[in-house]
């Protein structure tokens, strides 16, 4: 057990280091910085200063960790920010749902579950470190330790684009959830787009008044219906492989509308 | 579309082409529910308005048209563009409600009618103003933004 | 219907009904529109002629419908009138509970005669999270919104390349526009069309 506590003090520097960094040297942080809950809570001006101030609390806290000799005063460092860290997402999370936590570089996305994890981890790891000493460090706290900063890891969604994003999209291309179930349907969207490309639409479009209201297919062509101030338009739309060019349209006198 | 420097604002020098949307806004319903009043808090789905990406230095760091090597020129709330449909012709003059679009996230996008293309998203109407130059259906158009 | 449908095609094939104009190209000069076209209403406010709310009741042909602002409309939807839920449908569509866009000419008695109303009708922007079982889920400002592909209803649009009903080119991690219909009350949007910058 205190070999494992031995290595918590890293394990948690090393993750603070890595915040810090992002908030002192990423200039898309700072742009987005905007979008923080820091800023939405303190006012747009304040954010970077904060911000930059939370990254010099982070390096202060990781140079105790990380400086012997080691003292119980480390890990209660550590778990003073840490019980900071949950404080402010949960106020956040209740204040400013919309609002990201600027906690990990740059991130559109509001404080999720995954944020609040990661903070208690932090908490529960310092805890440990309180009784960190100079033991000795066996295989198994290693294991402990790479296992804690893949959890870390894991439960920042600030690098989802890094590994949640490609393993998503690996397992896309091999399974194809989109795939043509039904290719013998030609969708009427499919007509419509061509229907927006083609001359015969541009000419007639300052005459429409309504969206289409009626289609119908026929003979290969697709038939659209439109109100056009107090007349039809109606355009015929080929099924397969036309071209916009192919696309044709008049305009039709017809009995005044009546209410229904 | 008429530049003489890259960095010129080119809706100074006269009428831009580009993509128009539409987007919902005023705390209405569906997904729209959480999208308030917009940047300029005066945003409303039934108000003829519009979105433009340089409202602010904050805006414009989101939606960076410059990447897409449009340098739109700083226009704040209230600012009167006119959207012209290049499909009909139809004109509708609007005011900056909000900012966006995003026009880095879709670079390069081009959109035609007819012979007629214009290419990157430069303005979002509301969708009272963008029904009355399109169907809301047709979900994006080419048109022309000159200053209202 | 089919009457009616003959008629107009017959016009397309140049004969029968009264046809005022056919072309391919372009003999419909805008003029006439642009004449017969409504005035352009004061930039920056409510536009009359336009509705937005969500459906409270139905009576008859009139929709009563509670705007956004809490203004209360009453929309009327005559023959002419075109419905979009995920494409054209029928007034028996219109259900309560739905949210709408509606655009026509306002009455002197307040009433909306609508040309075209749009039911739960959505254009998001977002952020592909992930891709399911025909679902894709977006993330649109922050919120997770479900969006259901709908066979041989959906389409995607990749820039100007023609549109495709094979879905199958998007990515997770990319940008995109999806124009559909929003199924009230929840954070899910049957597709009509997704454009994808590429």
């Amino acid at each position: 057990m205190q070999g494992i506590a031995a290595l918590q003090p890293y394990v948690i520097a090393a993750f603070l280091l890595w915040a810090a960094l992002m908030k002192l040297l990423s200039r898309r942080m700072r742009s987005q910085a905007g979008r923080t809950a820091l800023a939405r809570l303190f006012g747009p001006a304040r954010a970077v200063p904060l911000l930059r101030l939370v990254a010099v609390a982070e390096l202060a806290v990781a140079g105790v960790l990380l400086a012997p000799p080691s003292s119980p005063w480390d890990g209660t460092a550590a778990a003073v920010l840490s019980t900071g860290f949950l404080a402010y997402l949960a106020y956040s999370a209740r204040a400013v749902p919309d609002s990201s936590c600027g906690c990990l570089g740059a991130h559109g996305r509001p404080v999720e579950w995954r944020s609040f994890a990661r903070a208690g981890l932090l908490l529960a790891l310092s805890v440990l470190a309180v009784t960190a000493g100079p033991y000795p460090i066996e295989p198994l706290a290693v294991v402990i330790a790479a296992a804690e900063v893949l959890a870390l890891l894991a439960l920042s969604p600030e690098l989802d684009r890094h590994w949640l994003t490609p393993s998503r999209q690996l397992l896309v291309r091999l399974t194809r959830p989109l795939a043509v179930r039904e290719p013998e349907l030609i969708p009427l969207e499919t007509s419509l787009r061509l229907l927006y490309r083609s001359p015969a639409y541009c000419t007639a479009a300052a005459h429409l008044s309504s969206d289409i209201q009626d289609f119908w297919d026929e003979d290969g062509l697709r038939y659209a219906s439109y109100a056009a101030r107090g007349r039809t338009a109606v355009f015929s739309i080929p099924l397969y492989g036309g071209a916009p060019a192919d696309v044709r349209v008049a305009l039709v006198e017809e009995p005044a509308l009546r209410v229904m | 579309m008429v530049r003489s420097t890259p960095t010129d604002p080119i809706d100074l020098l006269g009428p831009v082409q580009g993509e128009v949307s539409w987007f919902c806004c005023g705390n209405a319903w569906g997904p729209c529910s959480s999208t308030g009043k917009g940047a300029c808090g005066t945003c409303n789905s039934g108000s003829l308005q519009h979105a433009w990406p340089n409202t602010s230095d904050a805006c414009w760091n989101i939606t960076r048209p410059d990447r897409c090597g449009d340098a739109l020129s700083r226009r704040t709330c209230g600012f009167r563009h006119r959207t012209t449909s290049l499909c009909g012709g139809g004109s509708i003059v609007t005011t900056i409600a909000d900012c966006g679009p995003q026009t880095d996230l879709f670079c390069g996008e081009r959109s035609c009618c007819g012979a007629t293309c214009a290419s990157n998203r430069l303005i979002d109407l509301t969708p009272a103003a963008y029904s009355r130059i399109a169907s809301l259906s047709t979900g994006l158009r080419p048109c022309e933004i000159s200053t209202g | 219907m089919t009457t009616r449908r003959q008629m107009l095609k017959s016009a397309l094939l140049g004969s029968g009904a009264t046809v005022v104009a056919a072309t391919a190209m372009g003999s419909l000069g805008p003029e006439a529109a642009f004449a017969a076209a409504p005035d352009q209403p004061e930039p920056g406010v409510l536009d009359p002629d336009f509705a937005e709310g969500r459906i409270r009741s139905i009576k008859d042909n009139t929709l009563m419908v509670l705007g956004s602002n809490m203004v209360f409309h009453q929309i009327r939807v005559v023959d002419g009138t075109s419905l979009w839920k995920l494409g054209p449908v029928g007034f028996d569509q219109a259900r309560p509970g739905d949210g709408l866009y509606a655009r026509g000419v306002r009455m002197p008695d307040g009433m909306l005669a609508a040309e075209s109303v749009w039911l739960n009708i959505v254009n998001i922007k977002g952020h592909v999270r992930n891709i399911t079982n025909e679902k894709i889920h977006l993330d649109h400002n922050g919120k997770d919104v479900l969006c259901h592909v709908v066979p041989g209803r959906s389409v995607a649009v990749h820039s100007d390349a023609p549109p495709s009903a094979d879905l199958s080119l998007l990515r997770v991690g990319q940008h995109v526009q999806i124009m559909g219909a929003w199924r009230p009350d929840t954070n899910e949007v049957d597709i009509a069309t997704v454009f994808s910058p590429h």
